[in-house]
């Protein structure tokens, strides 16, 4: 899993059915690449959070038919960089 | 299979249930390299050296079939020398 931090929100209505209603987070990761993750924890904005990818990031959300290949697993107590 | 060092013990304490209570581990691949997260199925302590593992060997390693893991702790090295080796 990864270390990421949670940049902004993301709104995006027309998208795939498969995505179906999932909220997105825009991150960003240690190396400062943007990256967009679905979020069934609600990190609000400036948070430490993990992340997990590939199809690891479908078992981590609560309706694993969601296709996204980037999930945020939980917010970290602290974090220190 | 990667080789990294075990730093310090992540606490997250608002995550996803299907995580569990399963420790967490940061781990790096070398002294400053970017940090990782693992899940620790085995029980170590900062500063081994272990051997993690990615994609869906992590989830099972981890627990079961549809543990939310991309890296997981497999081992413990017994001797690694990170100058002579790195």
């Amino acid at each position: 899993m990864e270390i990421m931090r949670v940049k902004d929100e993301l709104v995006c209505t027309r998208r795939v059915e498969g995505l179906k209603a999932a909220s997105l987070r825009v991150l960003e990761s240690q190396a400062g690449k943007l990256l967009v993750a679905t979020d069934p924890v609600g990190a609000p904005i400036g948070k430490w959070v993990i992340t997990t990818s590939g199809s690891a990031a479908r078992l981590a959300m609560p309706d694993v038919k969601i296709m996204t290949d980037l999930t945020i697993c939980g917010i970290i107590d602290n974090w220190s960089e | 299979m990667r080789i990294m060092r075990v730093e310090k013990t992540l606490v997250s304490t608002n995550r996803i249930r299907e995580m569990g209570h399963r420790p967490l581990l940061v781990v790096r691949d070398k002294a400053g390299g970017t940090p990782s997260v693992a899940v620790d199925a085995i029980g170590c302590i900062p500063g081994d050296w272990v051997i993690c593992v990615g994609s869906s060997a992590a989830r099972e390693a981890a627990g079961s079939k549809d543990f939310p893991s991309d890296l997981t702790i497999v081992g413990i090295i017994d001797q690694w020398d990170e100058e002579k080796n790195g």
